[in-house]
């Protein structure tokens, strides 16, 4: 549904440096710098597929879903979203598509929910039989019924941002491009949001991109993540892959009693020490080595409680964007 | 774009100002009263100072109810005073959610613009209701239904064409952050060589000249005319036809500047 082919982007920015004789200067001359935003994305989605990507701030993940969207157009590369070039705004392909972006209202402020969403009937050209049972089967879904003739702005965070979510899917999209959804939202209504979008995949299989900061949004509802780092895709693949590629260890963590505390020689050639207190070892192990290393420290030590754990899946991607890579762990 | 979607857009923006009700009625009071004052001051103190019953073929009535007129006209020409809409959703970067909408921009635009008519027109002929008997009977204008009737249109053509004119400056934004000034610059312009300030008839010859052959004319003056009886028939016909003309030509105009601009646009904001 979506194909993606060395896709750049390069912003065009305006540097200034601080200072009142600065601002004068730059009233005749302007000193400009590229900045690559995407440099040569490739990828594909397909139907039904929730795809997370993850980048930290300024990493080029929502510049490629405007991009994917059609709202601005790339420097150089391809795009084919449901067999539309995205930036040539054709209507056939605007009527297939959605994006909500969590930190940018896109709702008539000054209208309840309800005008809003008859308004978009009509942009959309729904018809009425679909339309209302589309409305009540996602404000049942999201249980805000009640708030559909509140103004917009009146409205709580979470209140707007479910608002947001059914504005978009209304229409019943084919893909959609989800942009940090669940930003500032109280856990409880991030959960709402994310059993929402699970239950959504599941009765129309959509193609989603979903970009969010939050782990728990891409565990809960990603299969396939990629990683962006400085425009780059650095990870394309699944959840699991990840772990197994860039964390290539697990954590092992031993209780022992105080009398029987085992050497930091013998632990340092049984793995990475990572904590060490009287009674208390926390070791980092090679996933191969696991079984003996575990075998060896029950069989010589009186262990109390031992805990095999897989590292924290944010810990890695977070090792990922900042710069490692596998064969760097 | 449908009917249905232009008239649904023109609903919920008037139905968006309108529920501003104190706004509405104060907006209204205010520029009611300030301008009354300054065009009975200006006016008297010229017909007074000159001596003459009539100045440019208007006498003090037909002046003062041209003052109060151009004014009312031009609220609803100005369609809500929004000429900073498009530029702003550039810079704030609120054109994405447009560009995702299977309709055309400007037309949705426009159609907001509309909307912001009505709440004018509302106000605009209370006000006149109010105002006009106040300035007394005019030998030099004649309001009569016809000639009321006859601006109905005028007036419609004469918003589009001033949508139309501010679309290219406000296009400006896809190359410069913020072009206010520009917008500014713009309105006292139109507002100046439109007639909305003093009737054309009052400029030298040689300016007459050359505003007959600009589209700003019928952005104030001409409509303006019409309502006080100044236009016979046929003036009109042609005015409204040269007006559509302006409409097409500027538009067409501002197709390739929108299509530059939008290779520009970021999307970002605030």
């Amino acid at each position: 549904m979506i194909k993606v082919r060395d896709l750049r982007k390069v912003f065009r920015v305006h540097q200034k440096e601080p200072g009142l004789a600065a601002s004068i200067r730059s009233l005749f001359h302007r000193k400009w710098v590229e900045k690559a935003a995407v440099t040569g994305s490739s990828f594909d989605v397909s139907e039904g597929e929730i795809v997370g990507l993850i980048g930290a701030n300024g990493a080029g993940k929502t510049t490629l879903v405007k991009m994917l969207s059609g709202i601005i157009h790339p420097t150089s590369g391809e795009a084919e979203v449901l067999g539309h070039v995205p930036w040539k705004r054709e209507n056939e392909f605007r009527r297939q598509i959605a994006l909500v972006m969590g930190q940018k209202a896109q709702m008539w402020w000054d209208l309840p929910g309800g005008d809003c969403f008859e308004l978009l009937r009509e942009i959309y050209q729904i018809p009425r039989d679909q339309y209302q049972q589309s409305l009540n089967k996602l404000t049942d879904m999201l249980g805000i019924g009640d708030e559909l003739k509140v103004q917009i702005r009146r409205l709580s965070l979470g209140e707007r941002m479910k608002m947001e979510l059914i504005a978009a899917l209304l229409h019943s999209p084919r893909v959609v491009y989800l942009d940090e959804p669940t930003i500032g939202l109280d856990i409880t209504t991030q959960r709402a949001v994310r059993d929402f979008l699970l239950e959504y995949r599941r009765e129309n299989a959509p193609a989603m991109i979903l970009t969010s900061h939050y782990m728990e949004d891409i565990e809960r509802l990603c299969e396939r993540i990629i990683i962006i780092r400085e425009g780059d895709i650095v990870y394309d693949g699944s959840l699991e892959r990840v772990i197994r590629e860039y964390a290539p260890y697990k954590q092992l963590r031993l209780h022992v009693h105080r009398a029987d505390q085992p050497g930091v020689d013998l632990l340092e050639k049984m793995g990475q020490v990572i904590d060490c207190e009287p009674g208390s070892i926390c070791l980092r192990v090679d996933r191969e080595k696991i079984p003996e290393v575990a075998a060896e420290l029950l069989r010589k030590f009186s262990v109390i409680d031992l805990s095999i754990e897989d590292p924290e899946i944010g810990d890695t991607i977070e090792r990922i964007m900042a710069g490692s890579t596998a064969d760097s762990e | 774009m449908s009917l249905s979607l232009f008239l649904h857009i023109v609903n919920l923006e008037t139905k968006k100002l309108m529920s501003y009700r104190v706004d509405f009625w104060i907006t209204m009071a205010v520029n009611l009263v300030v301008n009354l004052v300054i065009l009975w001051a200006l006016w008297t103190a010229i017909f007074s100072e000159s001596g003459s019953e009539i100045i440019g073929g208007w006498d003090l009535p037909g002046i003062l109810s041209y003052g109060v007129m151009v004014f009312l006209t031009g609220r609803i020409v100005r369609g809500g005073d929004l000429q900073m809409t498009v530029a702003t959703d550039i810079y704030e970067g609120a054109l994405s959610r447009f560009l995702l909408y299977p309709r055309h921009y400007a037309f949705t635009k426009y159609a907001q613009q509309v909307g912001n008519i009505v709440p004018d027109l509302f106000q605009s002929v209370l006000m006149g209701l109010v105002a006009l008997p106040v300035l007394g009977i005019s030998s030099t204008t004649a309001i009569t239904p016809l000639t009321v009737a006859m601006s109905i249109p005028t007036i419609l053509v004469a918003h589009l064409l001033f949508f139309m004119m501010g679309l290219i400056p406000q296009y400006i934004a896809f190359w410069a952050d913020n072009v206010w000034s520009l917008s500014v610059m713009l309105r006292f312009v139109t507002m100046l060589l439109g007639g909305a300030m003093l009737p054309l008839s009052l400029f030298p010859e040689p300016v007459q000249q050359v505003l007959h052959w600009l589209p700003f004319a019928y952005l104030f003056e001409f409509p303006t005319l019409v309502i006080l009886g100044k236009v016979d028939f046929s003036q009109w016909l042609i005015g409204i036809g040269t007006c559509l003309l302006w409409c097409l030509a500027i538009g067409s105009l501002s197709i390739p500047v929108w299509r530059r601009g939008d290779l520009r646009y970021t999307g970002v904001g605030i």
